[in-house]
């Protein structure tokens, strides 16, 4: 019973806030606001996955917001000069994914801590976001073809839920039916043991780190689309989202470490809570001091793995 | 008995200090090998260089009668030898079946993309337990919830896993109490009646005769005797190192 709690008792209680919302919340429980909802926790859970991947192998990534709005701009200013979309999305994933390899570079082999070296990379990548715009979003009537990647509708669902849920099914598959997967929780979990049983570790953060700058990629590249607009600062507010998230995820299924479904449900739950909020009435600063709270309680739940990362510092 | 493990005139010097002045050491295929003397004596440092860690100034090593030199643990692994630390080096909060195939998963391919063979290694891990005698069952239960022998056990049957013909043992029993200390010894019992060879550094002078075919002791760097235990007490071993320093 004692292990069925630890294991599941977040997720029962955000499934208590979902349920208290449906009964008390107007229109919360209607089909167009949870296919909303869903679409909206898209973005936020394929940063966390990524997020997520970092995590594990026990560094942090504050970067990855940063890294999406960089990509974002990138995306979007070849997809406003009229390049042809597949080649601004490789562009954007590109870009995300050498600033996730950069951090991987500079934590595994100049062996600067992760909490410094990815936030140099935010900065840097937050300044050229700004070079290359000059300060002004991209907005445009572009290629139909592109705004359809996470505009569209499959069999009347978003696209947007088909990519999101793609990208957590590979990376659950990764994380925990591959060796990759296992490599990257042994490095996280025990280093120098991992080490000695002759795993790559420092490949390992580097792929942890380089996974979570492709995820950026990838949602950056929907967000465009979605939003048919580029801004620097666009997907600023996903980092604190994006560890709410993670950190939240930590405290179901695999308690105390960074797992895929936890961050999921914990994307969804951050998710449901800032609708429900919204249609409650609350207002807005709220859904910052839920943020709080829930980073800070989780943490508190859960630190074993966050203190290793902290203390790599 | 046939040697399995000969290192002659080994020299290992850190900067100024001399560690290791021309060690001996000479272990035979299946036999339980206990390396004694004082803290500085050069054990650690001789099993550096068995385990790859380190590698000699001069001297040489032969494994089952073939010279060799390890660039690095992962060839001393090669070569049969794997060494079990102090801190056993396992993930305390990954699962028994996982610590055991740690670096060395089995896999299988589900539609052409290879998986983790989740139910091969957990047989596989009973397997290995069983041939050690343990009562373990749970191959998913974190190693964090085992008791010291147990771990212990853990640490061994990664090292079987490997085909460890030669498993060096660093102070196995130091943080142990005394039922857990026992069970150690079991083990290592265990492992000789399996036909593997033992290498055992420890200060229990107390284990040493109770599991050890043979001690090799060293004093300064150099290995200053090597004998059989029988009729070794655990006293008269102790003496033995004494007199070695004193002498």
């Amino acid at each position: 019973m004692k292990s069925f709690v630890a294991k599941y008792g977040t997720a029962l209680a955000g499934l208590a806030v979902l349920i208290f919302l449906v009964i008390f919340a107007r229109n919360f429980a209607s089909q167009a606001n949870l296919l909303n909802v869903l679409k909206q926790t898209s973005f936020l859970t394929i940063l966390s996955v990524g997020f997520t991947f970092a995590l594990i192998t026990s560094e942090l990534d504050l970067s990855f917001a940063s890294l999406c709005s960089l990509a974002a701009v990138v995306t979007g200013g070849l997809v406003h000069a009229e390049i042809a979309w597949p080649l601004a999305a490789l562009a954007g994933l590109g870009v995300a994914l050498a600033g996730g390899a950069l951090n991987g570079f500079l934590v595994t082999a100049i062996k600067v801590p992760s909490l410094i070296a990815t936030l140099g990379t935010a900065s840097i990548a937050g300044g050229v976001a700004f070079m290359i715009t000059g300060g002004v979003a991209f907005v445009g009537r572009w290629d139909a073809t592109f705004l359809s990647l996470a505009r569209g509708k499959l069999f009347g669902i978003p696209t947007l839920i088909f990519f999101m849920a793609a990208v957590v099914l590979i990376a659950w598959f990764v994380a925990n039916r591959t060796k990759l997967g296992v490599h990257m929780l042994a490095t996280g979990e025990a280093q120098e043991a991992a080490h000695r049983a002759g795993i790559a570790t420092r490949r390992m953060k580097l792929i942890g780190l380089t996974l979570s700058g492709l995820a950026a990629g990838i949602a950056a590249v929907l967000l465009v689309s979605n939003l048919s607009s580029a801004a620097p600062q666009m997907a600023g507010d996903f980092l604190m989202n994006g560890i709410a998230a993670v950190l939240l995820g930590m405290t179901m299924f695999q308690p105390g470490r960074p797992n895929i479904a936890g961050s999921f449900v914990g994307a969804l739950t951050i998710a449901v809570l800032a609708n429900g909020l919204v249609l409650l009435g609350a207002p807005y600063y709220l859904q910052d001091i839920m943020l709080g709270v829930i980073v800070i309680g989780s943490v508190s739940v859960s630190a074993s793995v966050l203190k290793k990362a902290a203390f790599a510092v | 008995m046939t040697d399995i493990l000969v290192v002659r005139g080994a020299v290992k010097s850190y900067g100024a200090v001399q560690a290791l002045r021309g060690a001996d050491l000479t272990v035979a295929r299946g036999e339980v090998h206990a390396l004694c003397g004082d803290n500085g004596a050069g054990k650690s440092t001789l099993i550096k260089l068995v385990s790859g860690v380190e590698s000699p100034d001069d001297g040489t090593l032969s494994v089952a009668g073939r010279e060799a030199r390890f660039a690095g643990p992962h060839e001393a692994l090669a070569a049969g030898i794997a060494t079990i630390h102090q801190d056993l080096g396992l993930a305390p909060r990954m699962t028994i079946y996982q610590n055991i195939y740690m670096g060395s998963e089995l896999e299988k391919r589900l539609l052409g993309i290879p998986v983790l063979d989740r139910a091969a290694m957990i047989a596989g891990a009973q397997g290995f337990l069983k041939q050690l005698g343990s009562t373990l069952d749970d191959m998913t239960a974190p190693v964090e919830n085992l008791s010291g022998g147990q771990r212990q056990a853990v640490a061994i049957c990664r090292a079987l896993r490997w085909k460890a013909e030669i498993i060096i043992m660093d102070e196995p029993t130091a943080a142990l109490g005394v039922r857990e200390t026992q069970q150690v010894l079991k083990l290592i019992r265990m492992l000789k009646a399996n036909g593997v060879t033992v290498i055992l550094v420890s200060h229990n002078m107390n284990d040493v005769v109770a599991v050890a075919d043979r001690v090799t002791i060293l004093q300064g760097g150099r290995s200053v005797q090597a004998r059989a235990t029988d009729g070794l007490s655990a006293d008269a071993l102790a003496r033995l190192i004494m007199d070695e320093r004193a002498a």
